[in-house]
């Protein structure tokens, strides 16, 4: 077993990406991720990788664009107002069918906002942000050693499905240091055949082509038919969430990312007040546990729902739920994150 | 366990513990009856900053300089003039919370021609846990090089050797055993070894210094 270090979430999602094989980063920075990108610009010199400072995020998403048609493991982190910026690039890449990795460590918005912790990105994260019948997967880390392990998922699955992974982080998360152990390197021979399609240099071969424009119309529905097949089989084998506490609830609550955690001490204060609170933390955002949230739901009097936004995943539990249980919700926003005593103030009016 | 100088400055690379400790400072001067200024130099960290605990602090006497208003969440490298006012105030120490790595250190020069060099004493912090300070070499070469662009003297060294939480007497001895290399390479004597509330105690070979955390995520203060 490796030896643990003490890290902040931007480095240590950086350091994961390395060990999943990443050796081609490109970046601009902003708060709060900055030291994701002052990370790489440290680490690739050390292991051969390339670096490059973008002039902006658009730049930035198109450098990944391009270096994704190599089938190489390449990556971008950004925050809020950045990743708008790097809408359209993902767009492309959806379409184009390429792996890349995305991490938008999310502050307030919407505008310019704030540099504070927030979770106000989620429609544009899980409803797709730009143009097309798209989606991102997208991991909703707790803590930074889960935001580690989940790097090299989220590797292997937009190498797996060919599409572009998000790991949508808040500002905690990225500025938070914790004790973490980081996963052995992956051997970079043989992680990706992607000799079908990957453009490597034709010599001797007819040459691949990468794009995400087809004119006739019969073929782009094909195409987009393809890929939704391809999200069939993603909802049916990549679904992730974690529960606390649903064995004997008569109330859950329902986080993602460090509110999950927050809502962890949640769980903890409520049952030692004798109030029976459960919690379900979705970690995948998308594929959302439909399924998987109704089932806990079974039995449990109320719902509350807690972001740090004015309500956005809400949605996705209401959905899951289909009017079988009452949903609450409760959210800060702008940066203001809600205390675990705010929170179970909240709960105790729906008890 | 008492320092000479009346300007008290915390530097080091980026998250070595700054902050934690140079609050912890101020808590111990407060306590032994003086009066006791901190200033938030650090341009760096956008969260997790000394400014955070103005208003709790203040409560216990200790002034905390830092951008006034809304301008202390401002994504800005203000510092404020104010701390040059408490520079000339007779009646109080001051402890510097300077911001991590070259850009940290770049704004602690930018203020050295104001800090009368006989009048400062600078801890140089480590935790040699953290992402690029785990060799002897690259620890070395911070020193040297953060003491240059800040243009200051380095008086101490600061063990902070840690693994936040899951932090035991293996990792804090490490870090003894780590900076008393650097010490030797760099002639630079320890000052203390940093040990949180709540680690058993030690026999290493330096001062223990016993601080508390006051840089808390949401959880953990529920969870005490």
């Amino acid at each position: 077993m490796a030896e643990k270090v003490m890290v902040k979430g931007n480095e240590a999602m950086a350091e994961a990406a390395v060990r999943a094989g990443c050796r081609i980063y490109f970046g601009y920075p902003i708060t709060p991720q900055s030291e994701f990108i002052e990370y790489m610009a440290r680490r690739m010199p050390q292991i051969e990788g390339v670096f490059l400072q973008s002039e902006s995020e658009v730049a930035a998403v198109n450098m990944v664009y391009g270096a994704a048609c190599t089938g190489n493991r390449v990556m971008t982190s950004t925050s809020s107002p950045g990743f708008s910026l790097m809408q359209e690039g993902v767009s492309y890449i959806a379409g184009a069918m390429l792996p890349a990795v995305f991490v938008n460590v999310v502050r307030g918005g919407p505008g310019l906002g704030d540099i504070q912790p927030a979770q106000s990105d989620y429609f544009q994260a899980t409803k797709g942000g730009a143009h097309g019948d798209y989606h991102l997967i997208v991991l909703a880390p707790g803590s930074i050693q889960e935001s580690v392990d989940l790097m090299e998922d989220a590797f292997r699955m937009a190498d797996e499905y060919r599409m572009p992974v998000l790991i949508l982080a808040d500002g905690m998360l990225g500025q938070m240091m914790e004790p973490v152990e980081f996963p052995e390197f992956v051997k970079l021979e043989g992680i990706n055949d992607h000799s079908a399609w990957a453009l490597r240099g034709a010599t001797g071969r007819e040459a691949n082509k990468v794009t995400s424009f087809d004119i006739d119309p019969v073929n782009l529905e094909k195409m987009n038919i393809f890929i939704q097949e391809i999200y069939k089989r993603i909802k049916a084998k990549e679904v992730r969430y974690e529960t606390i506490g649903l064995e004997d609830a008569e109330y859950m609550l329902v986080g993602y990312g460090t509110m999950g955690r927050i809502l962890g001490s949640v769980v903890k204060l409520a049952r030692s007040k004798g109030i029976k609170v459960g919690l379900f933390r979705p970690i995948t955002l998308w594929p959302f546990p439909y399924a998987e949230l109704k089932k806990a739901a079974e039995g449990v009097k109320t719902i509350l729902t807690v972001e740090m936004s004015m309500g956005q995943m809400v949605e996705d539990v209401r959905l899951a739920v289909e009017g079988s249980v009452p949903v609450q919700f409760y959210g800060r926003t702008g940066g203001m994150v809600p205390t675990p005593d705010e929170v179970l103030a909240e709960l105790l009016k729906h008890v | 366990m008492e320092f000479p100088g009346k300007i008290l400055i915390f530097m080091g690379m980026f998250g070595s513990g700054k902050t934690e400790i140079a609050l912890n400072f101020a808590q111990s001067l407060s306590k032994a009856g003086q009066r006791v200024a901190l200033a938030d130099i650090d341009t760096i960290s956008p969260y997790y900053r000394s400014r955070d605990l103005r208003e709790a602090f203040g409560k216990d006497g200790i002034k905390i300089i830092a951008p006034a208003g809304k301008l202390a969440h401002a994504d800005l490298p203000i510092i404020s003039p104010e701390i040059f006012g408490y520079v000339e105030n007779p009646e109080y120490r001051i402890v510097i919370d300077v911001g991590g790595n070259d850009d940290g250190a770049v704004v602690l020069s930018s203020l050295s021609r104001r800090l009368p060099a006989e009048r400062c004493t600078t801890f140089y912090v480590l935790n040699p846990y953290r992402p690029f300070n785990d060799t002897i070499a690259n620890a070395v070469s911070h020193v040297e090089r953060l003491r240059e662009k800040s243009r200051m003297r380095i008086d101490f060294l600061v063990n902070n050797s840690n693994i936040g939480p899951e932090t035991t007497g293996k990792e804090i001895l490490h870090g003894e055993d780590f900076i008393e290399e650097i010490s030797k390479i760099t002639t630079i004597p320890v000052a203390f070894t940093v040990v949180m509330n709540g680690v058993k105690a030690l026999k290493g070979r330096y001062h223990e210094f016993r601080i508390v955390k006051y840089m808390k995520n949401p959880w953990e203060v529920e969870n005490e």
